[in-house]
């Protein structure tokens, strides 16, 4: 099978022209930020592992299709469009800005007789083609189950081929729509703004973007059935609902479409039209303008003075190192959008409580689902930032953090420590005390914030456990780690103790000596684990990581004949003579 | 005064610096020279601890570097050969993370940051990315950067890379004045004319190895050649360099 596709795949590539077949491969390698991960990771690897997470999803899937998509259609086959949707935003704002050539590019293909057609279009395809395997990885199992069971119940003989032809159409058009909505966007925006307008509001709009995505996806109200879909009160919701138009597009390839929802189908026919030929007008016309006024860009733009009025936390080192992370974390496109996936969950878990909080005519109990969503939203911030501090920033400056080296690495840890806690631990306590303004009485709310305060603290010591590093000067090395492992172990257990400490922390809202109890676990287990930090950090080393030599992509423009001294036969043959 | 006693350091085997002694004494400009792969920056990056040596010891004021090496830190100023800075920062901003990480007072900071940017033409464009900056910008930024704290010790790579000629005489007189106010100046440079004007005395690398640790009135009376460039070509120049332009224009005509 394997050979059948390879095959397959040099066949097509035989009757592509030589520069798509150079540029496409050079811009799929790089349609990912790759700068956001460590020059040691191993890209294949990774990306062969994030292909993984997203088979893993797909069998899921499938289990549920089993068993649930002849009783719930409609529902699961929203929920397979949103996913779908999620995962292909997600990538959309990950290869935010891949579509359009950098000064790099420029300034290396500029020279070359290379027609800025060529680039775009090999830049497309390498976009398109990412966004294939996460398509293929996400429903291949799914996409073949389902279509297998309902085509079965079609009265058609070719009941299961339209199912079919239905599913991936629509999937395709949902991907196709979120794309080239994006696209549009950003070409218009190069369009009508000047270069650094465009840049400072391309880096907004990518943030924007990801927090829509994720907020759309955890709050869009889950209306899985036909009475749900048909109510004239839920019109409203469908009618800027892209995952419900497509959602009415497969019903109605399928034939299963009730006439009543027929308008909502038409909605993504509509909706395909306008974003393609918009992504292809805005893309065709802004594309020249962007390459040349990226070309002819000043080197030195004047800077503003920035925020000089950090507040001093402490020695000048927690300063700097605060200040550091803090410029760092704003300044770095890679940075926010890693830092933003944590805080688009946290954003979408907030609107919700908020919305609770809005709706209520009166001041009310402290809820459970309250309590959850303050250790969910604590944990995303700690655990979303002490990941961005692994992704460097640059590691061929680290020297210079080296030579002033000029305190105990204690001290370093310590800075570091107390940069976590300002930027995350303070900021959802924040948060936490403004959504439980209508929560009664107030004791509860001040007990609750105080077991929220000692997790957070918690959580930080936790993060810190063999952490001798700065903040962004160290590389996370994906496909180095097991990101399966990490990702479902990580979900499954922050799941399982968040809803267990919410419960149980109802209870010992309620009983002072319970709560006594609770909190003086909690402290106990902080102290414990902050002494054990702490003594670490006594003969901890800082580690910074050295830049190693850089790795050279082949691009098979050039035959480099096998050496014969490495073949096996040869080495097999020294191996005897050895021995 | 810093003092290299038969340093050496491999890479994977290989000795890219291979029995190196010589002393740099305080009010003395050292000049560190060789060739291109000679080991000249790893001698640098030995001398400031960024690596470490495979044998020998680095002494400053009879003191093993390695015994204290946060005291030996505060008293270093290093500017690297190339000109690697955080580009998400600015001008200032870089100073001030630096001037915090030493530990200077607030107040001193920020009198010697302004001056130093004024005096360096940097202050215009001390709010703008360091992404933006030319190559000399970043190099007077490292040299801020390096002398802020008033360093004994003044180790410079390559620190007129990219200078201007106004910049790189500022710097030339800088470096006479640093090591008449009694500090140890070890610079390396390719620029020999540069070299012979200010410096005392010459430290000559080739292949890792030392071959001429003098002064430079001393080395020409010796070896009886005119300037320090013939001295340079004769200790660690190998090829014939007309014959070799003569291959490279012949094979690029064929």
């Amino acid at each position: 099978m394997r050979k059948l596709i390879a095959a397959l795949l040099a066949r097509v590539r035989a009757y592509l022209p030589p520069q798509f077949k150079v540029l496409h491969q050079l811009f799929l390698l790089r349609v990912v930020d790759l700068e956001a991960l460590s020059i040691e990771a191993d890209i294949p690897r990774f990306l062969g592992q994030f292909g993984g997470v997203l088979i893993m999803l797909s069998l899921i899937h499938s289990v549920a299709v089993y068993w649930y998509i002849v009783a719930y259609p409609y529902r699961l086959e929203h929920y397979l469009i949103s996913t779908t949707m999620l995962v292909a935003g997600l990538i959309t704002v990950v290869s935010w800005d891949s579509i359009f050539p950098d000064r790099r590019d420029i300034m290396v293909l500029a020279p070359l007789p290379i027609r800025p057609g060529m680039i775009l279009g090999t830049k497309l395809a390498a976009s398109a083609s990412l966004l294939g395997i996460a398509l293929l990885a996400l429903n291949t199992a799914p996409g073949l189950l389902g279509p297998f069971l309902l085509g079965q119940l079609h009265p058609s003989i070719f009941g299961v081929f339209q199912v079919l032809a239905a599913y991936w159409f629509a999937m395709i058009g949902a991907i196709l729509f979120l794309y080239c909505s994006v696209l549009t966007i950003q070409g218009l925006a190069a369009l009508i703004l000047p270069c650094r307008a465009f840049l400072l509001l391309s880096g907004a709009l990518q943030l924007i973007a990801f927090g829509g995505f994720i907020s759309v996806y955890f709050l869009e109200p889950n209306l899985g059935t036909l009475p749900e879909l048909l109510a004239p009160q839920n019109h409203q919701i469908l009618a800027v609902s892209p995952q419900f138009w497509f959602l009415a597009l497969l019903n109605q390839i399928n034939g299963s479409l009730p006439p009543e929802l027929a308008w909502l189908a038409h909605r993504a026919w509509m909706a395909l039209g306008i974003v393609i030929s918009g992504a292809m007008a805005s893309m065709t016309l802004s594309y020249l303008r962007t390459m040349k006024a990226t070309l002819e860009a000043p080197d030195l733009l004047p800077g503003t003075s920035g925020i000089h009025g950090l507040p001093r936390i402490g020695s000048s080192l927690r300063v700097a190192i605060a200040a550091f992370a803090f410029r760092s974390l704003s300044r770095s496109r890679q940075h926010r959008v890693v830092y933003a996936f944590f805080m688009a969950i946290v954003a979408a878990i907030a609107v919700t409580c908020l919305r609770r909080e809005l709706y209520a005519h009166a001041p009310e109990p402290l809820p459970t689902s309250f309590l959850i969503a303050s250790f969910l939203m604590m944990t995303l911030a700690v655990v979303g930032l002490r990941a961005v501090f692994s992704l460097p920033i640059s590691l061929n400056a680290n020297w210079m953090l080296r030579t002033t080296q000029l305190t105990p690495t204690r001290k370093y840890i310590d800075a570091t420590r107390v940069t976590l806690l300002v930027f995350s631990v303070l900021p959802m306590m924040v948060m936490a005390v403004l959504l439980s303004l209508n929560y009664r009485p107030w004791l509860h709310v001040f007990q609750h914030l105080g077991i929220l305060a000692i997790f957070g603290y918690l959580l930080i010591e936790l993060a810190m456990i063999n952490f001798d590093k700065v903040p962004f000067t160290c590389s996370y090395l994906p496909g180095k780690s097991n990101i399966q492992t990490v990702f479902w172990g990580a979900v499954f257990a922050w799941t399982m103790l968040t809803l267990l400490a919410g419960a149980f922390e109802l209870d010992a809202i309620g009983s002072a000596k319970t709560y006594s109890t609770v909190i003086g676990l909690m402290l106990a287990a902080l102290i414990a684990l902050g002494t054990f930090n702490r003594f670490r950090a006594r003969d901890a080393v800082l580690y910074f990581e050295d830049l190693p030599p850089e790795l050279v992509i082949r691009l098979g423009l050039m035959y480099i004949p096998p050496d014969p001294s490495s073949s096996p036969k040869v080495l097999e043959q020294q191996k005897s003579e050895a021995e | 005064m810093l003092q290299l006693r038969r340093v050496t350091k491999h890479f994977a085997g290989i000795p890219a610096v291979d029995d190196v002694t010589f002393s740099a004494r305080p009010g003395e400009v050292t000049g560190y020279l060789g060739p291109n792969g000679s080991g000249k920056s790893t001698t640098m990056k030995m001398i400031t601890g960024l690596i470490e040596m495979t044998s020998g010891r680095i002494l400053f004021d009879g003191k093993l570097i390695d015994d204290d090496i946060i005291a030996y830190k505060r008293r270093m100023g290093y500017v690297p050969e190339e000109p690697y800075l955080y580009n998400h920062l600015s001008g200032a901003e870089y100073l001030t993370m630096v001037a915090d990480l030493r530990g200077i007072p607030m107040r001193q900071a920020s009198k010697r940051i302004d001056g130093l940017l004024r005096l360096l033409s940097l202050y215009e464009d001390r709010h703008a990315a360091i992404s933006g900056y030319s190559k000399g910008m970043r190099q007077k930024v490292l040299i801020a950067a390096a002398l802020m704290h008033n360093p004994d010790l003044v180790l410079l790579d390559e620190p007129f890379s990219g200078l201007d000629v106004g910049s790189a005489l500022v710097l030339r007189s800088l470096i006479t004045e640093l090591a008449a106010r009694g500090k140890v100046v070890l610079f390396s440079s390719h620029e020999l004319d540069t070299v012979e004007r200010i410096s005392d005395r010459v430290v000559i690398l080739h292949r890792g190895k030392l071959v001429a640790d003098d002064s430079i009135s001393r080395l020409r009376s010796l070896m009886q050649l005119p300037t320090l460039e013939a001295i340079f070509s004769q200790l660690a120049v190998e090829q014939d360099t007309a014959s070799m332009a003569r291959t490279i224009a012949d094979l690029i005509d064929a």
